[in-house]
């Protein structure tokens, strides 16, 4: 990762900027939504090896920094949801396309089916992923 | 299987946010089938988005607006080789890639 930064920082102008937009492991939570309001399942449960993936990330930014690469100018987190209309839509979802990223035991699965089969009509369910943005700045080693 | 992402747009107004795209030339790293290119490609001087999974890239090129193929472009390629020269780009964006 500190390479394909080394290589990012050579095609970009001098004082040019890199902006780095990644979801964020953190046991993600899993609710109900409707127009009566949000209600928290539970959380997911993070795999082991997209954590790691995250903790290298983040070395290689502090490194990138530590170089004088580039200077960290701001930083900062928000959500990013997901929705389905069911329970089964979402399970089929996370099954098909975050198999290695997350796992959500089947007590939870079960919880959020309860919890949505009681909301109101309009209830869905959604996943709320953390979120970061960094907004990095090209600099010139002395 | 239908899922609906982000329809509250927090992702776009964050990104816009940190990222004055005017006139500039982008570089966005794992464009994947360009969701975030859309979101900023019409302000921007050009764009390049590479990424190494061809089918998403695929994708992205068939859903490039009309009036954004001459300044939008899409390649395979990995970020720890880039094939571009020093200094080619005024903006990089690593998209959902790290």
């Amino acid at each position: 990762m500190v390479h394909a930064l080394n290589e990012i920082r050579r095609v970009l102008v001098k004082s040019g900027s890199l902006i780095d937009l990644r979801p964020v492991l953190d046991r993600w939570p899993i609710e109900v939504t409707s127009k009566s309001g949000n209600h928290e399942a539970g959380r997911a449960t993070d795999l082991p090896e997209p954590v790691a993936d995250d903790e290298a990330a983040e070395r290689a930014m502090a490194e990138a920094e530590q170089l004088g690469w580039f200077m960290r100018e701001r930083q900062e987190v928000f959500p990013f949801f997901y929705y389905w209309d069911t329970p089964k839509e979402m399970r089929e979802y996370i099954d098909e396309t975050w198999n290695d990223v997350i796992h959500i035991e089947d007590e939870l699965w079960r919880q959020l089916g309860t919890s949505w089969a009681t909301a109101n009509a309009d209830a869905r369910v959604r996943i709320r992923l953390k979120m970061m943005i960094t907004g990095l700045r090209k600099q010139d080693p002395s | 299987m239908t899922v609906q992402t982000d329809p509250e747009r927090t992702e776009s107004k964050y990104f816009k946010r940190y990222a004055d795209l005017a006139g500039k030339r982008v570089l966005e790293i794992g464009c994947g089938d360009g969701r975030l290119t859309w979101l900023y490609a019409k302000s921007a001087a050009r764009v390049t988005g590479i990424d190494l999974h061809r089918d998403d890239l695929r994708v992205a090129t068939i859903d490039r607006p009309a009036d954004l193929e001459h300044k939008v472009v899409f390649i395979r390629a990995d970020s720890i080789h880039l094939p571009f020269a020093k200094e080619s780009f005024d903006i990089a964006i690593l998209a959902w890639s790290f």
